[in-house]
């Protein structure tokens, strides 16, 4: 290949002539140093490389190297539980050979070639296989049985293939196609370009997520796509942490752009000690760390986006339901910004590129659930969840615009419920889902055939504590009915006893559905009850003053295992409404 | 059609009967209070009180208070006035007209 030479550099921006056996997109080596770029623009035999690492010291002159490759990462065992930098270089083997902080030009391969995994064939010789055919399986981890597929664009008769130990690079399989294809336990896939599928399907499955006002009044559909924007200090964060954590998907992957460093420490941290209620082993064996700190370079945090949703597609095709957070987008969409400015681009709105939606929407619309391509017609589910990060938490700015474009589910964090220790500070006022109804189904199928009325009822009661606070403020609580006092009182359980929900206690982290929706119960008895006992004569201050509402704001700390305490205090709230009317309401009424 | 009731002790309340009043002795807290919100329930307009017995039940008298029927009205008792219903009075008109003209 011809080599290039620089003409300018700007930042992460490096301009090269001579580059005209290069194409745009392909990876090319910057430099003696051999930084990592990747060509974003071309006009006649100049190239505008982007560059995924610092720049300081690089001048006009130097070589450009072209690779003729996309900027790919590598697919195989060794994905879960690795963290990775924005372009797929493991940091814990960069961190044995170059210390602490990213040092320049480190080559380091996505997978590890060393280690030995044991592959367990699936296939017979003679098979016909084709792409996406499942050949053998890998345990990658205790929880994670990787599937090796056959890579796109391979068909044909297995002509052999073997069962041991072998890296990832060693051949398991040879095919007999119209040549021989060497299959390895890896695969290469351009990280721009989504992974191919056999169709899609309507999510129709909730992403259950044990956040309480997250499952039961905004749900996620397994392969939709969700929003978390919220102004600082909000909780977009935690949210993110808590969706990674609780989850019941097969597959995490969390990618961190362009957030502070110590929030990916948290994960690192504990992650390892928490365990996943489902499997019962430690949560860091589903999970792929995506990290590019507000310290790594800027155009890398373009990349680390694609690289996560292609790990991400590359299990989906396994069959797996897998979920990716990305915090934040906002950052991304910095970095295009940072990159347009300096390939001095037309701008548009805020200085963000003209392509920003469109940018976005690709990136989303790579998610959803799919039959995967194979013979097995495997469903697998891609679920995006993004937070995006608004300066000054005014979502009319262009990338929360963007998002919420082509985004699904929209939980808007606010700052004032955050300042009031309200948490998750998801604003139920503005927040949606438009897959409720297909959710709504499933749950009054899978959990209780009251489930959705129940739902539809709390959340009429928070829209009219909203409407009637107004009055509130107005005139006074004193001059409202005692029907309407008594329905601040109970939205004000509602919110309290059931929306909120602490990240840190150990038995309130999460919550299984059957409890959600005992403790929705629970709540909305506190209304029925308390007005048929107003309805009777008795009065608010009574109602108010029972015993039995200490224990069901206490209930969202019952065990798991011991749900049924929740029964036992309705039941208990309808024995004390009951002595109430009949010691001072008017039976006879 | 509405009816006019009287609450309260018997001594005081019993006069009310010769004027075709339903009169409605009771005496201790519990009953004074399920009368007033029965009477209140059966159609009674206007439901006269003496002071005494309204003060033993102050929840009561203020839930009828803003609500337009049945109006709940203090009367003194055989053993004198304790003020209150005059003191409402004078609230009320002081909300009415912004100040206390009385």
């Amino acid at each position: 290949m011809k080599v290039g030479r620089i003409i300018k550099v700007s930042g992460p921006l490096v301009v090269a002539e001579g580059m005209d056996e290069a194409n745009v997109y392909d990876v090319v080596k910057v430099s003696d140093n051999k930084l990592i770029g990747e060509i974003i623009e071309m006009r006649g035999d100049k190239a505008s490389i982007q560059v995924y690492e610092e720049t300081t010291g690089i001048g006009p002159g130097e070589p450009v190297y072209t690779t003729g490759e996309p900027l790919s990462v590598e697919l195989g065992p060794g994905l879960v539980t690795t963290m990775f930098d924005g372009i797929q270089r493991p940091l814990d083997a960069i961190r044995a050979i170059a210390g602490d902080f990213l040092t320049r030009g480190v080559e380091m391969p996505g997978l590890d070639r060393e280690k030995k995994w044991h592959f367990t064939p699936t296939v017979k010789v003679g098979d016909q296989v084709e792409p996406g055919d499942v050949i053998g399986t890998v345990q990658e981890t205790t929880v994670v049985l990787h599937k090796i597929m056959v890579p796109p664009g391979v068909r044909g008769k297995v002509k052999s293939i073997e069962e041991g130990e072998f890296t990832v690079v060693d051949t398991v399989c040879v095919v007999e196609g119209d040549k021989d294809y060497n299959l390895q336990m890896m695969q290469k896939w351009p990280v721009r370009r989504g992974r191919p599928y056999a169709r899609k399907l309507n999510p129709d499955e909730p992403l259950i997520t044990g956040q309480r006002v997250i499952d039961t009044f905004f749900p996620a559909a397994k392969g939709g796509t969700a929003a978390v924007p919220g102004p600082f200090g909000s909780g977009k964060t935690v949210v993110q942490h808590q969706l990674a954590k609780w989850a019941d998907a097969e597959i995490i992957v969390y990618v961190g752009c362009g957030e502070r460093g110590n929030e990916m420490t948290d994960v690192l941290m504990e992650f390892p000690e928490i365990k996943d209620p489902r499997t019962g082993e430690s949560l860091m064996n589903r999970t792929i760390l995506i990290a590019n700190t507000s310290n790594m370079p800027v155009a890398a945090r373009e990349a680390s986006i694609y690289t996560g949703i292609t790990i991400a597609e590359y299990f989906r095709d396994m069959g797996y339901s897998v979920a990716i957070m990305a915090d934040s987008t906002s950052r991304w969409a910095e970095a295009l910004r940072e990159m347009s400015g300096r390939l001095e681009e037309m701008p548009g709105d805020e200085g963000y590129p003209a392509y920003l939606a469109s940018r976005a929407a690709e990136f989303y619309e790579r998610a959803g659930k799919v039959v995967c391509l194979g013979n097995d017609e495997r469903v697998g589910a891609l679920t995006v969840i993004g937070a995006v990060s608004p300066p000054g938490g005014d979502i009319s700015e262009p990338v929360s615009q963007a998002t919420l474009r082509i985004v699904k589910v929209f939980w808007g964090l606010d700052s004032s419920l955050a300042y009031r220790r309200h948490f998750p500070a998801i604003n139920w006022l503005n927040s949606y889902s438009l897959y409720q109804n297909k959710v709504d189904e499933w749950m009054d199928k899978n959990i209780d055939p009251d489930f959705s009325k129940n739902r539809i009822k709390a959340m009429t009661l928070l829209q009219e504590e909203s409407s009637l606070q107004e009055i509130v403020r107005l005139v006074g609580r004193d001059s409202l009915s005692e029907g309407d006092q008594l329905k601040l009182e109970a939205a004000k359980t509602i919110r309290e006893d059931f929306l909120q929900q602490n990240a840190f206690h150990e038995e309130d982290t999460y919550t299984s559905l059957n409890k959600q929706n005992l403790m929705l119960k629970m709540v909305l008895a506190f209304y029925d009850e308390g007005k048929r006992a107003l309805d009777n004569g008795v009065y608010l201050n009574e109602i108010l003053d029972l015993p039995v509402r200490e224990k069901i704001a206490r209930a969202k700390f019952i065990g798991e295992d011991k749900v049924s305490e929740i029964e036992n205090i309705i039941d208990e709230l309808k024995n004390n409404i009951d002595e109430l009317i009949s010691k001072g309401g008017i039976l006879d009424a | 059609m509405y009816k006019v009731a009287v609450v309260g002790d018997k001594d005081s309340i019993l006069g009310f009967k010769a004027l075709g009043i339903d009169v409605y002795p009771v005496i201790e807290k519990d009953e004074a209070r399920r009368v007033v919100d029965t009477l209140a329930r059966n159609k009674y307009g206007i439901i006269f009180i003496t002071e005494q017995t309204a003060s033993l039940i102050p929840d009561t008298i203020e839930r009828y208070n803003n609500q337009m029927i049945p109006a709940v009205i203090l009367i003194p008792s055989n053993q004198g006035t304790l003020n209150i219903g005059m003191d409402m009075i004078n609230k009320n008109v002081e909300k009415a007209v912004g100040t206390n003209i009385l």
